[in-house]
């Protein structure tokens, strides 16, 4: 039987799919033209605008510290949310599991919205600090999430064997539990990330002098700037991603 | 996976406070759209008054007003548009500026002034005047009368927009028929009603971000937008040109306006003074490319600059514009008329 071709031209679609913007942004981000429509010829203004623009840096330190740090709460809230979520089920539990799910489905412009008047309510000065707590509160939710559904397939009897063999409850759920449901923790936290890098909306509002964050900043340059920068800062982006991605590999495959 | 948040934390924490910054000197917090500011401006002004300015960015009016109104503070100086000055103004959201302190609006331009709803400046002072017009493809149309009439051309048709915006697209056809474009007269909105009609029959679509990227690509011909997007897709392609229609047309500023809540008000009226000085309005508009309406300024500008139809404006055109207002209850009679042309096969 002749071998079937589908599964080959599948996959070439996803990656064209996936690829060719990527491809196109990097070529953009060479392109003469601040349209980014037709090609005006090879340029790197936009790679030196980019580097003398002391805005849009700051912007990204800002993003980045409140991505890293919502992450990382989020995931070890998040998963202590699902872990309660799974285990206990009562009146209370259904009330938690509304709440914690409520975010997923609450638009963004009224999430921003209310957490602004909270703010001001409690006479919280806004800046980074709000802005970390806004995105903390959507990500908890996705984590819990992700990890509820890892949850759902553990076998609490390993936990159980753990105890049985003299590991206090502590060291079962650190060597046992934690390390099977780590993917799950992880998936939650690399969502977490992508979501805290790009929300604009939410963060709009919370933000206060001195935080603006990378998509407040380039949405604002719609106006008056030239998004070109964003091409050639995108491309930065991807580049940092590959190397670190291939890096975790050949550490992980030199280290096994 | 500890180790990675043991280490990951502390640094957030630091990261967090040195944000706070140990720097003694007084902070000028700026609210504004981005790249609308000379950097070397900015820095002329820190060194100058001993301070450092944090600038932070919004990207529409409407979003901006939300945020202060909902109670965001921090911000010392903001740069609406003048109809937004105007409405937060009315919201008891601005402090009247202290005009001792500001000795150099004497060089902004009296007759764009008269044209404002704040024209003593109490409240606000205009920073950088934007007006719409036609972009058009010089090299396909050759050179073109400048006026409201070229909608109907059928040279054009479905290679041409308008503004997709109602007091805009309407208050062009209100200009081209030689009506005030803030007019609460039936009669005449009816007028532009049809004239409207006719055009969008001619048009391709209403549009604002697609037609910069139509016209920059020959796909449009001619287009109706503001000026400093015409400049900017100029610059790039020496085919297209731009015209004030001789009518007139709509005519804006961004103001330089102080909250209520603003902590540094010395440094802001410092700031705006600073601004107008002429030297610097100078340095700053040929920076951004737009029109500041200081007159002095306007003197040390290049020639290349004064003789770009995009940026500077025949005064005479000027006299005839008009601001769009806010017209309260009287805003459903354009929306009735938006409604009409927009369902209009």
């Amino acid at each position: 039987m002749k071998r079937s071709r589908v599964p080959f031209y599948t996959t070439l679609a996803v990656l064209v799919f996936f690829y060719l913007p990527l491809i196109i942004l990097s070529v953009n981000s060479f392109n003469d033209s601040r349209y980014g429509g037709p090609w005006n010829g090879f340029t790197v203004r936009w790679y030196v605008r980019l580097f003398q623009d002391r805005q849009i840096w700051h912007a990204l330190q800002n993003t980045l510290v409140i991505a890293v740090g919502a992450t990382v709460v989020s995931m070890v809230v998040g998963t202590m949310a699902a872990f309660a979520l799974n285990r206990y089920r009562s009146r209370l539990q259904m009330t938690h599991y509304g709440m914690i799910y409520a975010p997923l489905i609450v638009p963004d412009i009224l999430m921003g919205m209310s957490l602004l008047l909270f703010f001001v309510a409690l006479n919280v000065k806004l800046g980074l600090f709000t802005i970390f707590l806004a995105h903390v509160t959507f990500c908890v939710s996705y984590v819990a999430m992700v990890v509820l559904s890892r949850l759902q397939d553990f076998d609490f009897s390993l936990m159980e064997a753990a105890q049985d063999l003299g590991a206090s409850h502590w060291t079962a759920f650190r060597r046992v539990m934690l390390p099977l449901i780590m993917p799950g923790i992880a998936a939650g936290g690399l969502l977490a990330f992508t979501l805290s890098l790009d929300d604009f909306v939410v963060t709009f509002f919370v933000a206060g002098p001195g935080s603006t964050t990378l998509p407040i900043h380039i949405y604002s340059m719609m106006k008056h700037g030239a998004p070109a920068v964003i091409n050639a800062l995108s491309v930065i982006l991807l580049l940092v991603t590959f190397v670190l991605v291939s890096a975790s590999r050949t550490i992980r495959e030199k280290l096994s | 996976m500890k180790k990675m948040t043991a280490m990951i934390l502390p640094g957030l924490l630091c990261a967090m406070l040195l944000s706070g910054c140990s720097d003694p000197r007084p902070v000028l917090n700026i609210y504004n759209w981005a790249d609308y500011m000379n950097p070397a401006v900015l820095k002329k002004f820190e060194k100058q008054y001993n301070c450092r300015i944090v600038l932070d960015t919004f990207d529409s009016n409407e979003a901006m007003y939300a945020k202060l109104k909902a109670g965001a503070q921090g911000y010392d100086l903001i740069f609406p548009t003048s109809y937004m000055a105007g409405i937060m103004k009315e919201q008891g959201m601005l402090q009247p500026l202290k005009q001792e302190l500001i000795p150099n609006i004497k060089n902004v331009d009296r007759k764009y002034l008269a044209l404002t709803q704040d024209p003593q400046m109490e409240y606000g002072v205009p920073y950088l005047i934007s007006v719409s017009g036609i972009g058009y493809n010089k090299a396909r149309l050759g050179e073109l009368p400048p006026t409201w009439e070229l909608f109907g051309r059928p040279d054009i048709t479905r290679r041409c927009t308008l503004l997709n915006d109602m007091r805009e697209s309407i208050g062009a056809a209100l200009k081209g028929l030689g009506y005030s474009l803030n007019t609460t007269s039936s009669k005449e909105l009816a007028e532009a009603q049809q004239v409207l009609i006719a055009w969008k029959k001619n048009i391709a679509k209403f549009e604002v971000e697609e037609a910069l990227r139509g016209l920059s690509s020959s796909e449009f011909l001619l287009v109706h937008a503001y000026n400093g997007d015409i400049l900017q897709a100029m610059t790039e392609n020496k085919d297209l040109g731009f015209l004030v229609p001789k009518e007139g047309t709509s005519i804006a500023s961004d103001d330089m306006v102080i909250p209520v809540t603003a902590d540094q008000v010395e440094l802001a009226h410092a700031f705006i003074n600073f601004i107008h000085e002429p030297a610097n309005a100078a340095e700053n508009m040929e920076f951004v490319s737009y029109l500041s309406p200081n007159l002095e300024g306007q003197e040390l500008v290049s020639e290349a600059f004064r003789t770009n139809p995009a940026i500077f404006i025949d005064p005479a055109v000027i006299a005839k514009s008009e601001v769009i207002r806010d017209l309260g209850k009287d805003n459903d009679k354009y929306t009735r008329v938006w409604d009409a042309v927009k369902a209009a096969e």
